[in-house]
């Protein structure tokens, strides 16, 4: 890591959704020139500065800094499992630049405290810039408001449940029209409380033969109902993360159409797997949110494409080796996502009938959009650099995990591995981060 | 991808017995035809051959059972085996060691075959998975997942009375969704060629895409009768009837029990089975339990003989194993 107050010349890359080859250059941490095919020659280059540095990108794209909606960084309170400073290091590694954190930590993110602990601890780990999600109630409880405005000033762009449910409809009634007070968004995932409650698997063929407690469509959908409605009825600014089905997008689709104040994104692996992984009872593939049906993941894919789904998460959940060693319902859910995210990211484009810019797109300008109301201007002139740059032929090395691990980052809990990409009916996997610009510094992965 | 199936060793043979899934006709067949063998030794003076002499099977029973666990025990000591049983339903678990941790004591215990019975679904898979590869692994029940010595027997009674599967039509009743044992049987039912498997009850009852199984659903127990030459009765537990599943054991009957007026709208020779424990008046008449066509006991004089066959296969298989191994 570099401060980046020099300058810093990258020459031969491709900037994002371009096919010319530019020269950018930057100047205390923002982009001061950007030159297209331009032919200076090296003396003019550093100008004979020993402070200015030259990267030579060649093969390499620019690519805007991305923005994850959805990350557990497992601290406070589940230190075995993850770091703040190692899982944000892992999400710069992956691309991310700015990561929203689940408030489902110990104590929950629901008190300034937290919420500042948080903060230092992302800001003294250097790594991913980290924004808490406030919770909703007071220990994600379901029953009582949390201190949102309180919380919202002290830096929480959003509050939800994480995976928690939220029992009573008075309640986020309640906290709809509280939140719509102060203009603070709810990201908020779909799930009913009670149905499917102790379920872990879709609820289809593989749940049946597997004798699995499943979890039904309307788990989701009767939640999104409810959450829909009121957000008719409250105005207030709704994010249903991480969808699953085919006819949750359907009603998304449905409500954006009238106009209702309503964003959605879709977790990484819910575009790839399905709960035919789940066959033999593999615990990598036990996810909160399930992965469902063939068609269910086709219409994710085609929500996305379509940009009925606006964006795309990490739903990063590392966890310790423990959490997997038990029989499947008796295992904890989730993925670290941030390893592989960006081979899997780079498989989109062909899955999606997308432009790579057009993938990237829900990765960067959707969730600013979303978070900011803003346009993302990382690889803007006269604008901070926030970008990275991504070898699309770069492979993921072993030693990668080892060099993620001295970070802290501990989670390995992932499906994927130099040896399953085929039997998982993905193509090579490839892509990797090699330089990170972003806040002033500059992030080297070689 | 799916892990692969962690019953068969090296030599592709069976090296635990976890589900009835991965296993083919042939080798249903071979069991079933071992376990003839062994029908015999039952009715002996002397009831015991030495084929499992010096081993030690243990017990390991995570949830309660009686019926299950006698039946191995007394198959294991007829095949002359030491059988350790080791009560988990009160011990280490409820005091918070994994069931990693249990079984790595247990390992230490030196024994050579785990019988296992938990509440989790997919708990067998992941115990033979984790296991020592000096230790044979037999299901004895996982969650809602597998009963697959149930499975056999059922099939082994179903085959002393009606010989070839091809022609039977079999009617499942009841709680399917929550069942491990109807899980097995049509699993074992469709491996076997049966000509059709009909399952009955309450669409709360039926778990979803059934039909993926091989079966087909009936919403009628009276239509699912007409020409059914086998009929099974499951266990409607308690707990079922506290919830929304079923409103009450007297409705339940009165739709889905299986009485002498509707024992008659099947073939006159039909057989009537349960794995028991059995409700009365719940799921079946007591005069249809106790009738000509019960065979509800000679299953469980069956199941012994199948968990006899079952043990000395694995146990054969092992042996097979160690000497080619220790020829290699």
């Amino acid at each position: 890591m570099n401060r980046s107050n020099q300058r810093i010349i990258i020459d031969n890359v491709r900037m994002l959704g371009e096919n010319r080859i530019s020269r950018l250059v930057i100047t205390d941490s923002r982009i001061t020139s950007l030159q297209v095919d331009a032919g200076i020659e090296q003396a003019e280059r550093s100008d004979g500065d020993a402070s200015c540095r030259l990267i030579d990108a060649q093969g390499s794209i620019a690519v805007p800094g991305m923005l994850d909606l959805y990350a557990r960084l497992r601290e406070p309170g589940f230190t075995r499992k993850g770091s703040i400073a190692g899982e944000s290091h892992a999400a710069l590694r992956a691309g991310f630049t700015r990561v929203l954190c689940a408030p489902d930590t110990n104590p929950a993110i629901d008190n300034v405290p937290t919420v500042e602990l948080v903060r230092h601890l992302a800001e003294s780990g250097g790594g991913a810039q980290v924004l808490p999600i406030a919770a909703l109630t007071t220990g994600l409880k379901g029953e009582q408001l949390s201190e949102l405005a309180t919380l919202q000033g002290a830096g929480c762009p959003m509050a939800g449940q994480a995976d928690h449910p939220l029992e009573s409809s008075n309640v986020l009634y309640s906290a709809m029209e509280y939140a719509a007070s102060f203009n603070l968004p709810l990201i908020l995932t779909a799930r009913d409380a009670q149905i499917g409650a102790a379920g872990c698997a879709h609820t289809g063929a593989v749940a049946t033969r597997l004798g699995l407690p499943a979890i039904p469509v309307a788990a989701e959908t009767v939640a999104l109902a409810r959450m829909l409605e009121l957000c008719r009825e409250t105005g207030c600014r709704l994010h249903v993360s991480r969808l699953s089905s085919a006819r949750a997008v359907q009603m998304i689709d449905a409500a954006k159409q009238q106009a209702l104040p309503v964003t959605c994104d879709v977790g990484l692996h819910h575009l790839f797997f399905t709960d035919e992984h789940l066959a033999g009872y593999d615990s990598l593939f036990h996810s909160a949110v399930p992965f469902r049906s063939r068609s269910d993941r086709d219409a994710l894919r085609s929500g996305l494409s379509s940009g009925i789904i606006d964006a795309i998460c990490s739903d990063h959940a590392p966890h310790d080796k423990d959490a997997g060693l038990a029989p499947f319902p008796a295992t904890e859910p989730g993925l670290a996502a941030y390893r592989w995210a960006m081979p899997l990211i780079l498989q989109l484009p062909e899955l999606l009938q997308l432009s790579l810019a057009q993938v990237f797109d829900r990765l960067t300008q959707a969730p600013t959009q979303i978070l900011d109301g803003l346009a993302h201007t990382g690889l803007s002139t006269d604008h901070p650099a926030d970008f990275f740059l991504l070898s699309p032929d770069g492979r993921i090395e072993q030693d990668d995990a080892a060099q993620g691990a001295a970070h802290g980052a501990s989670g390995n809990n992932h499906p994927l591995n130099l040896h399953t990409a085929e039997s998982l009916g993905l193509g090579e996997l490839c892509g990797k981060v090699t330089h990170v610009f972003t806040r002033g510094r500059v992030h080297l992965f070689g | 991808m799916s892990l692969a199936d962690p019953q068969f060793n090296a030599q592709g043979q069976l090296h635990h017995f976890i589900d009835l899934d991965g296993l083919d006709r042939a080798l249903l067949t071979q069991i079933l035809d071992t376990a003839e063998g062994f029908a015999g030794v039952g009715d002996r003076t002397v009831k015991k051959v030495p084929l499992l002499r010096g081993k030690t099977v243990a017990n390991l029973f995570f949830e309660n059972s009686t019926r299950t666990r006698t039946a191995f025990e007394l198959a294991a000591k007829r095949l002359s085996a030491d059988i350790l049983n080791v009560d988990l339903v009160t011990s280490s678990t409820s005091k918070g060691e994994s069931l990693l941790d249990t079984l790595r004591v247990l390992e230490a215990l030196q024994c050579d075959m785990f019988i296992v019975r938990h509440g989790d679904s997919g708990a067998a898979h992941f115990i033979a998975r984790h296991v020592s590869p000096s230790i044979n692994v037999i299901n004895g029940g996982d969650g809602q997942h597998s009963h697959p010595t149930q499975g056999i027997l059922d099939m082994f009674t179903i085959r002393r009375h009606k010989g070839d599967f091809s022609n039977l039509c079999v009617v499942i009743i009841g709680d399917i969704r929550h069942s491990r044992v109807a899980r097995s049987d049509i699993s074992a039912l469709v491996k076997l060629g049966t000509g059709e498997v009909r399952v009955v009850g309450p669409r709360t009852l039926i778990p979803a895409d059934i039909e993926s199984l091989g079966v087909t659903v009936f919403p009628s127990l009276d239509k699912a009768m007409h020409g059914a030459d086998v009929i099974m009765g499951l266990r409607l537990q308690k707990e079922r009837m506290l919830s929304a599943t079923v409103p009450s054991s007297g409705e339940f009957y009165r739709t889905y029990g299986l009485t002498t007026e509707r024992l008659a709208l099947a073939k006159p020779d039909a057989l009537v089975m349960h794995p028991g424990p059995t409700n009365r008046g719940v799921e079946i008449a007591g005069s249809v339990a106790d009738g000509s066509q019960s065979v509800i006991l000679e299953q469980v004089t069956n199941g012994i003989a199948v968990r006899m066959a079952v043990m000395s296969i694995i146990m054969g298989n092992a042996e097979n194993l160690r000497r080619a191994e220790a020829s290699a």
